[in-house]
């Protein structure tokens, strides 16, 4: 694996103004690099503004302090090199699949014969060729993601982002999607930021964990699953299967819990 | 257990929560209730208990729609009432729908534009009739202005509420996959308002029936609402009826039109997988 670093956050500082004056810390100091061809998952409890990072990488929030720099540019604005999949459905119910992949190539004015072919190869990639004419409406909401994956991909961004793009699947769709994303990213050869709460699902699918605490938002550990030896699997089982594997797992459950712990006694 | 078990039949009975019921029977129950209308109609000035004058049996009123209906003069009032629904109609959609998509998507326009809009909305169109009269006579400028007056606050308002529920995450992924604010507006805003839109432009529509009857009324000069009002003067009041069925069946008729319009361009709403 390439070691070049794709993304870079040094110092990130988010401020939420409150409405009764005052303001709130939502994150701080957060530092981490995401390397060239690189799947990284920012994990953490609800609340950690893990996914306010992501939206501050898309460019769709401002960071009030710190450096998010892509290939070396600090970003500014969101943009088509930084392509996002949302964990609520984002398909345009009024566009085909083929219409839908299509739609980030006409925005930026790719001829529509290469248009129609990119498309058709993100679609057979996403296993959705069957389905290419149909309407969103038509589609379950596993096939409306991988709609969103490739409609994501065929645009060509330097790094894909993803927030909790699983969270709303039953749990046996998700656990396809994880594998089918794998294989994807493996063809593809993108670089992933992923935000998730699910800990086998970031054990699963990173190269990369960076955990994140929470009151403060910021980076608690940045964790390489050496366990996996290295390389990436298609199968979870196998993963799940491989020393090392609780062990991890148990870490970063114990970190969840000296976040979680005070409050969920609270709440209980 | 030995031997074929089959589940008891539910007893089949007439009020059933939310349980569809038949095709048939949709068309058959929408149709009886007319019937039991016409047929109470037609009791009550068949008993006596209505005054044939005052309010002719359904027959003669369908008999006399059936005479108008095969004179010039009144498929002229017709072709009038129509016109005066569609022009201003158009008028008002031509003001509306971009007023309110930029509303709905810009905060600023809608600071500037809501409070104004909303306080025309209150006011009702008919309190404009004697200066409407004052300023234009009784000709078609008033009577279009009526109907533009009532229509328009409504269809901005609510254009604006459609445009607003569009879900930001559509937006958003807009703005990541490389899409500037023009393209968002017009490739995903606009799309994706446009089907809830549509609904309110004909619940709008239905609303123009009613000013235009006023309208006609006011100003009588031509139309369907001028000819009933004619009528008035000399009791004819089977013409009135006839008119006022007319205008119930031009309601249902446009309305059906703009269904089968939502469903030509909105062929993915229809669908079902």
């Amino acid at each position: 694996m390439t070691s070049a670093v794709k993304l870079s956050l040094r110092d990130v500082l988010k401020v939420f103004p409150l409405r009764r004056g005052g303001s709130v810390q939502a994150i701080r100091d957060v530092s981490f690099d995401v390397l060239a061809n690189e799947v990284c998952v920012i994990l953490g409890p609800s609340g950690c503004g893990k996914s306010t990072v992501l939206r501050m990488v898309a460019g769709l929030e401002d960071p009030t302090g710190g450096i998010i720099a892509l290939d070396g540019q600090a970003i500014r604005a969101p943009g088509r090199d930084r392509g996002m999949v949302f964990q609520a459905y984002t398909s345009f119910d009024w566009l085909t699949v083929q219409r839908n992949v299509e739609y980030g190539m006409r925005l930026n004015g790719v001829p529509a014969t290469e248009r129609r072919e990119r498309a058709a190869r993100f679609i057979e990639l996403v296993h959705l060729t069957k389905f290419k004419d149909a309407y969103p409406n038509q589609l379950s909401g596993g096939m409306k993601q991988r709609v969103a994956i490739a409609r994501t991909l065929a645009n060509e961004p330097a790094i894909l982002l993803m927030d909790e793009p699983f969270g709303a699947l039953d749990a046996e769709t998700r656990w396809h999607m994880q594998e089918l994303m794998m294989s994807i990213v493996e063809q593809a050869r993108t670089t992933v930021l992923m935000v998730t709460h699910d800990i086998e699902e970031a054990i699963f699918v990173a190269d990369r964990i960076i955990f994140m605490s929470r009151h403060p938002g910021t980076v608690a550990a940045n964790i390489v699953p050496d366990f996996k030896g290295g390389r990436r699997w298609n199968r979870k089982e196998e993963v799940m299967a491989l020393p090392g594997y609780n062990e991890l797992e148990r870490q970063i459950m114990q970190l969840m819990r000296a976040q979680a712990g005070e409050e969920a006694l609270e709440q209980a | 257990m030995a031997g074929e078990t089959r589940p008891a039949r539910r007893p089949q009975r007439w009020f059933e929560f939310r349980r569809p019921i038949p095709a048939a029977w949709v068309w058959i129950l929408g149709g009886a209730a007319w019937v039991v209308f016409f047929g109470l109609w037609e009791w009550a000035n068949a008993s006596g208990a209505a005054n044939d004058l005052l309010l002719p049996p359904p027959h003669l009123v369908i008999a006399k729609l059936a005479e108008l209906l095969s004179g010039q003069e009144f498929l002229r009032d017709i072709l009038d009432s129509i016109l005066r629904i569609l022009g201003s109609f158009v008028g008002a959609c031509v003001i509306a729908l971009p007023l309110g998509v930029l509303m709905g998507s810009f905060p600023t326009v809608e600071a500037f534009f809501n409070p104004f809009v909303s306080a025309w909305r209150y006011l009702p169109a008919t309190s404009f009739i004697p200066v409407l009269l004052m300023w234009f006579g009784t000709g078609e400028e008033p009577k279009l202005a009526l109907l533009f007056i009532g229509v328009v606050f409504f269809l901005i308002t609510l254009t604006m509420d459609h445009t607003q529920q569009v879900r930001g995450e559509l937006i958003d992924t807009a703005m990541t996959l490389g899409a500037n604010r023009g393209q968002i507006l017009w490739t995903v805003i606009v799309p994706a308002a446009m089907p809830n839109i549509v609904v309110a432009m004909r619940q709008m529509l239905a609303v123009s029936w009613t000013y235009l009857v006023i309208a006609e009324i006011v100003a009588q000069t031509t139309g369907i609402g001028a000819m009933m009002w004619r009528a008035r003067r000399f009791l004819h009041t089977d013409e009135i009826m006839a008119g006022i069925i007319l205008i119930g069946f031009l309601g249902v008729l446009f309305d059906s039109l703009f269904r089968l319009v939502h469903r030509l361009l909105f062929p993915y709403l229809h669908e079902r997988r």
